[in-house]
């Protein structure tokens, strides 16, 4: 049955060589050739200059998912242990925001935390500034800002495949822990939380992932004045110059980075049977 | 103890709502604004959902946005999660490889992908091209299209690439998670895969099933710069008609589109969830009652030897609604059309429909983001637009790279009406691509209630008493241009000594903590809310920030005594446009005194044509029954005195460009 059942990775496999790989492949050629499409290795040469870039991206993005984690989690959790229509509706609303366009709910975002915005006007309205002896708290333009952009955008991300997989738990494993005289936290460390991992990692890598090659947000929110990766991929293709081979370049090193943390997570994730015997 | 642990619970639920939808209720709270600006308050008011539906334009774009999100969603629900059991059916270490293959278009930078995209489907349209000709002439029984394009076929392709992967990623561990055993079970007992599928698997892994489509789904509808690069020339979804606005102003007509679209959703949820508890409730109560008329029938429709029929009758819809999609887009095929991209709020709407019931031709007008942007798109060959209309450098650098086609004058009879000030430019100096569109000055808009003197020099971009209220603007050319204007070097050097001046005097500006930002469209909000007391930007978004301004912001415009630039937005014509006649008719209609007095009416940025330019005045007293402020109309067209002091940007060589962009660059480092 398992050999039949892999043919249903073929039409997949083959999708994937044709809209993932080929379009990757005519990247990689950008990324190694001048505009003029001669060979070169200049490209990556240049990478040393943004180790900084890369060094912020990665920092806010890990940041930003542990928050989410930390808020994702506990929320899934009690989320599953509510009535099914409350977990049907609850589901729903946390996508829906999203449905929203980006760009406005970050505006909407950006009134909220500017200097003169609605949450400086409520901390004076209620003398907080006057008590600091400031004029403003200022949040906008801040990486604090940045790192709630990542968390508004992406913590559903981390929620749902947590709350997809906690749902699904057997409630007899549980019981059975109980009755072997285990209390609520020990159940939670020795059955809930290894049996819960895959989750977490879908989790994680969705929320970890595009927070790296976000764009915008930094803009936005940040002030734009620190630049993440991916303004920088942005700026070489749509900047004033247009060097998409740079860009190309930049990109390829990222995804790199990017994999190599992810193989290293998938281990640690396979290896969840050893996790719940610890 | 127990129970006030859920209660606790439940608190922290409700703070994780309220922290997702606070931006929600004041995005919608702003949606009934009376004024232009979606963080200023100016009173009640329901004329932007008037407005909407008026607007052609927003109304396609929602339409195209929800059939490509939700058949993308369900295509790629239905594919991912069988990639997904085949995956799970492979060994780990071919497993993972795959899964990494997989997780690449979320990897990468949504840029990459739709550039990559892009460029893969126009390598193969010119492979078809080259097959299909040869196909053709080697028989005649079948004729294949030679000319391909992008539109909304490529666009539904990269939706339902880039959804897979979340797909997968959310089915994925509910496999992992799952028990074999009852599939291997179910089919001993004598059920076909399928069967067991539907009845065992199915339930099991549902909930990833449903996350992977919701979150597909919302990465469909956000998704824009993918859609950018594949969507062609004739669909534009609405998240590309909001970039597409940001170079002027997004206006609370998205707002209100997108209430309305939350509303529908949140009534739909509602009705669905009463349907399941009401339900629920009747299950409780016992079978005693007996079931409906309908219900016997459904029931009855589900018994297994009507199977056929159920299956005849879904294929039936789904050859339906093809079919209708399909003569959707005969229909509209066969009328003449014309592709248009400009910016966003760059024309009266109206004007669109005047042009259409005139000529019988069908305007595809799209918007882009920035000369930049625009130009990014047709060096990928996405694009197969008519008519373009970017500024003059760009203008400048498209016809050195021959990317443009002379236009026929005989056939642009308007063109005359244009002032003789506006022809034979640096950029076009033989007037053979160009029909000016608008014009206008670069300056500097501050908050007089905020810095204690008048400005008049670029200086006070640098000032460290305006520490922190400075708003840079986030385009390379126009922030070391500045700084250049201010040393007194020429805007259009080429000596990079000079450059890097100008630079190093907005970078030390930028490490002493003057600039708040760098910001393109933000600096609306931040300007009228009084966030910031000093920017840089045009004279005619200056016009529409004072008319949204808050209580005790009072802002100015100025165009510094060192000089600035003045620019000139035209139209041109793409190379081998498809259609040529079309184009010059609407450069035509568009350059008469008529359109141009409704254009500049409706965006505030002056029009080339001597005549609506000497009209206005008269033509506004008699639309809205009182003067116009000519204090405000001098800062929209400026007049000769202030405009001797500006320059026009020059395409400048790739070297220069390369060397603004590195600075550019390290200015962000």
């Amino acid at each position: 049955m398992r050999n039949k059942l892999s043919w249903f990775a073929v039409p997949y496999v083959a999708w994937m060589a044709l809209m993932v790989v080929i379009p990757i492949l005519i990247m990689v050629v950008y990324a190694f050739t001048t505009a003029q499409f001669q060979g070169t290795l200049e490209n990556f040469s240049e990478m040393g200059a943004y180790t900084s870039v890369f060094l912020r991206s990665f920092r806010l993005a890990l940041v930003a998912t542990l928050i989410c984690l930390l808020i994702g989690y506990p929320v899934s959790y009690w989320m599953a242990r509510e009535g099914a229509g409350f977990q049907r509706v609850a589901m729903a609303l946390i996508m829906l925001p999203m449905w929203m366009n980006f760009l406005l709910r970050t505006y909407s975002w950006m009134s909220i935390l500017e200097n003169n915005g609605l949450l400086n006007q409520f901390f004076r309205a209620i003398g907080l500034l006057e008590l600091l002896g400031v004029d403003y708290l200022p949040m906008i333009g801040t990486p604090g800002a940045v790192v709630l952009g990542m968390v508004y955008n992406y913590l559903p991300f981390m929620i749902l495949p947590v709350y997809s997989v906690i749902v699904k738990l057997d409630h007899s494993l549980l019981e059975a822990a109980r009755d072997l005289g285990a209390d609520s936290a020990l159940v939670f460390r020795k059955v809930i939380l290894p049996l819960s991992l895959p989750g977490v990692l879908s989790g994680v890598t969705m929320v970890f992932v595009p927070s790296v090659s976000t764009f915008a947000i930094s803009r936005l929110l940040g002030g734009g004045t620190q630049m993440m990766l991916g303004d920088l991929i942005e700026l070489q293709f749509l900047g004033g110059s247009y060097d998409p081979h740079l860009g190309a370049a930049i990109s390829m090193v990222m995804m790199a980075i990017v994999v190599a943390c992810m193989v290293v997570m998938n281990r640690f994730g396979e290896g969840e049977g050893e996790a719940a015997l610890l | 103890m127990r129970k006030t642990n859920r209660a606790g619970s439940r608190l922290l639920i409700g703070l994780v709502f309220l922290f997702l939808y606070a931006p929600i209720i004041l995005l919608i709270i702003f949606s009934f604004n009376a004024g232009d600006s979606s963080a200023v308050w100016k009173g009640f008011s329901l004329d932007w959902y008037g407005r909407l539906f008026r607007n052609r334009l927003i109304m396609e774009s929602v339409y195209t946005t929800l059939l490509v999100s939700l058949l993308a969603t369900v295509i790629a629900t239905a594919a991912g999660t069988f990639a997904a059991i085949g995956l799970y059916s492979l060994g780990r270490k071919r497993r993972e490889a795959l899964l990494t293959v997989n997780n690449i278009p979320m990897i990468n930078a949504d840029i990459v992908t739709g550039v990559s995209l892009c460029l893969f489907f126009v390598a193969f349209f010119q492979g078809w091209g080259s097959f299909a000709r040869w196909f053709n002439s080697v028989q005649s029984a079948v004729e294949l299209p030679e000319r391909l394009v992008l539109g909304f076929t490529t666009l539904l392709l990269a939706h339902v690439a880039f959804n897979i992967p979340y797909v997968i990623l959310n089915v994925a561990p509910k496999l992992r998670q799952m028990d074999r055993n009852p599939m291997d079970a179910a089919q001993d007992l004598g059920c076909t895969w399928m069967g067991a599928f539907w009845k065992v698997m199915l339930p099991e892994i549902k909930p990833g099933i449903v996350s992977g489509a919701l979150i597909a789904f919302t990465m469909s509808i956000d998704d824009f710069i993918i859609s950018y690069f594949t969507a062609g020339s004739s669909s534009s979804t609405l998240a590309m008609a909001i970039y597409g606005m940001t170079k002027k102003r997004v206006t609370p007509e998205i707002n209100a589109i997108s209430t309305l679209l939350f509303l529908s959703v949140l009534v739909l949820l509602v009705l669905s969830n009463l349907k399941e508890v009401r339900q629920e409730a009747r299950e409780r109560l016992g079978a005693a009652r007996k079931p409906s008329g309908l219900e016997r029938a459904r029931q009855r429709f589900s018994e297994p030897r009507y199977l056929w029929v159920r299956r005849g009758l879904a294929a039936a819809l789904a050859c339906g609604f093809i079919g209708v999609v399909g003569f959707l887009s005969y229909v509209t095929g066969s009328r003449p059309v014309v592709n248009v991209c400009s910016w966003g709020e760059y024309i009266d709407p109206a004007l669109i429909d005047q042009f259409e019931e005139e000529t019988g031709i069908r305007v595809n007008y799209q918007t882009a983001e920035s000369n930049e942007t625009l130009y990014s798109l047709l060096k990928s060959g996405g694009a197969d637009y008519d008519v373009i209309v970017p500024s003059d450098y760009m203008i400048g650098r498209l016809i050195a790279e021959d990317m443009l086609e002379p236009l026929d004058y005989s056939q642009i009879p308007n063109y005359g009406l244009i002032e003789d000030r506006f022809k034979n430019l640096p950029f076009d100096p033989d007037n053979q691509y160009t029909v000016p569109y608008t014009w206008g000055t670069l300056g500097i808009i501050y908050n007089a209630n905020a810095v204690e003197e008048e400005i008049t020099s670029w200086g006070a971009l640098y000032d460290d008493r305006h520490a922190g209220e400075v708003l840079l603007i986030n385009n390379s050319r126009d922030a070391i241009g500045e700084a250049l204007f201010y040393l007194g070097y020429s805007v259009n050097t080429t000596d990079p000594a000079e450059i890097r001046q100008a630079y190093e005097l907005v970078a030390g500006a930028n490490r002493r903590g003057v600039f708040q930002g760098r910001v393109m469209d933000e600096i609306f909000q931040k300007m009228e809310g009084g966030n910031a007391a000093i920017a840089t930007y045009y004279a005619g978004d200056y016009l529409s920030m004072v008319d949204n301004q808050a209580e005790g912001v009072d802002l100015a415009f100025v165009v510094p005594e060192e000089g600035s630039n003045w620019f000139v937005d035209a139209m041109c014509m793409l190379k081998d446009a498809p259609h040529q006649r079309e184009a010059h008719m609407w450069m035509n209609f568009i350059a008469s005194t008529e359109a141009n007095l409704a254009n500049m009416d409706y965006i505030w940025y002056a029009s080339p044509n001597g005549k609506a330019l000497e009209l206005y005045p008269e033509w506004y007293e008699e639309e809205y029954g009182e003067p116009l402020d000519m204090e405000l109309y001098q800062i929209m067209a400026a007049p000769a005195e202030v405009l001797e002091r500006c320059t026009m940007y020059q395409n400048l060589d790739a070297g220069t460009l390369a060397l603004y962009n590195d600075l550019w660059t390290e200015l962000g480092i």
